[in-house]
């Protein structure tokens, strides 16, 4: 039997370290080959992407132009071809992010990436916090309701269509902590780095889809 | 809502877990990955680990020690201890760690922490702070609190967050180490002049401080003694701090 291609995109954001490593103990004994994606590559070899990210969003956006990643990484998308993007990985989603300053995103999810509204906030937003459901879902299943991930970060997704939107989290205020279109999926939270929850999310997302 | 974190800390030199009394009277408490493994699994939020010995040939195991705590675990990693410059942030970060903790260095030399932010993003720099009393005044301590230095400590701290830190690690000197609780005072006066998370260290030795730490509005609560010397599980704690009505991850 042929093997999945799972391309992990290693954007210089962030330690890749935890993600790689849950995604190989998953994978280990099934038809699933893990490919680091560090510059161009082929859209149609892949079978998944995941695109990690930690920090700003400007300077995700300008090292995945930098590494020739921006266009292919499109091309997948507009297909509509599964991925994963987490925290920032799932912010860039967006039309553009107002961190530091306006950048333009890819693009695939509508909506901006901003600041929590309330000043009075403890910022970043560190911690673990439950995610909320919207809907059932075939990898996010109900079994993920109410339950506890780990977030760190200090801008979120707005603006974006309620459709879109997989899962909130409360923080000041209802924000997105899942965001869904198609094949593409994104989280604000780290699930490499939540615990058996987390874990499992990430193998959902490997093995179901 | 956001849950306040239960974080171990592991004063580590080389590879095993050791505690002194106000950095004096150091004892073995055990292995560093063995430990961080246990807790991790035992309901930790987050693990923190100190290199507390940092000479050049410790360095190179404790290196090696962060490399296989963050093989085992999947929660959060903050490593610190001996971090002197952007290259051993960035030796830490490539070891494993997601966040970087810098003391004594960051008080030499501020422009550190600004460095370190825009290299590495705010989100995985901690600024720890020393706090003492001195003449009436809280001043911000080196050297595990031998060398008192000119800093004001809330001072320090505005100034910490104003430079990009994206978390403070805040330690009373006056408490630690003796487990009569966190020095509430002192933190509270951080946490109400940042608006960076705080993680309270110094003085845990009940169940009650743990409550009294949350009162102080830090979203971390950090303990050693009572969790290595199997005083308290993490999951006793947590069910305490449920009973008084404080959000935390079960």
């Amino acid at each position: 039997m042929k093997k999945k291609v799972i391309g992990l995109i290693d954007g210089q954001s962030g330690n890749i370290g935890s993600i790689t490593k849950a995604i190989k103990d998953i994978i280990k004994g099934r038809p699933y080959q893990l490919k680091i994606i560090k510059s161009h590559f082929n859209y149609s070899s892949f079978d998944k992407i995941i695109l990690p990210g930690q920090g700003a969003y400007a300077t995700l956006m300008s090292n995945l132009k930098k590494f020739k990643i921006i266009k292919p990484l499109k091309k997948y998308l507009e297909n509509n071809s599964s991925y994963l993007g987490i925290c920032v990985g799932m912010q860039i989603l967006s039309n553009q992010g107002y961190e530091d300053k306006i950048t333009k995103g890819l693009g695939i999810i509508n909506g901006d990436i901003k600041k929590f509204r309330n000043k009075k906030l403890i910022i970043p937003h560190m911690g673990w916090n439950t995610i909320n459901l919207n809907k059932d879902d075939t990898i996010i299943t109900n079994s993920f309701d109410k339950r506890d991930f780990y977030f760190v970060h200090s801008y979120i997704f707005q603006n974006i269509k309620k459709s879109d939107v997989l899962a909130f989290t409360l923080y000041g205020q209802k924000f997105p902590s899942i965001v869904k279109k198609g094949n593409i999926y994104g989280v604000q939270f780290h699930p490499e780095k939540s615990h058996k929850h987390g874990l499992n999310l990430i193998k959902n997302y490997i093995l179901k889809s | 809502m956001l849950k306040t974190r239960i974080i171990p800390c592991l004063d580590v030199i080389k590879n095993k877990v050791v505690k002194g009394i106000n950095f004096r009277n150091i004892r073995v408490m055990g292995n560093a990955v063995e430990m961080a493994k246990y807790y991790s699994l035992s309901g930790a939020d987050e693990l923190c680990m100190l290199d507390i010995n940092a000479s050049y040939q410790n360095r190179k195991t404790f290196i090696k020690t962060v490399e296989s705590i963050a093989k085992v675990i999947n929660i959060p990693l903050t490593v610190g201890g001996g971090v002197s410059d952007l290259s051993d942030i960035t030796d830490l970060l490539n070891a494993g760690a997601d966040k970087v903790s810098i003391n004594s260095a960051a008080v030499k030399n501020p422009k550190l922490i600004r460095q370190a932010s825009l290299r590495h993003g705010s989100q995985c720099i901690v600024v720890a702070i020393d706090g003492k009393r001195h003449k009436d005044k809280m001043r911000v301590v080196i050297k595990g609190g031998r060398e008192i230095t000119k800093n004001e400590l809330i001072t320090w701290a505005k100034k910490v967050q104003s430079l990009g830190a994206g978390e403070i690690l805040m330690t009373s000197m006056d408490t630690d180490g003796v487990q009569n609780g966190f020095d509430s005072n002192m933190l509270k006066k951080v946490t109400s002049n940042v608006n960076i998370p705080v993680i309270a260290s110094g003085g845990v030795g009940s169940l009650e401080h743990f409550y009294l730490g949350h009162l102080t509005r830090s979203t971390g609560l950090l303990a050693a003694s009572v969790f290595h010397s199997r005083k308290y599980k993490i999951k006793t704690v947590k069910k305490y701090l449920i009973s008084k009505g404080v959000p935390v991850r079960l």
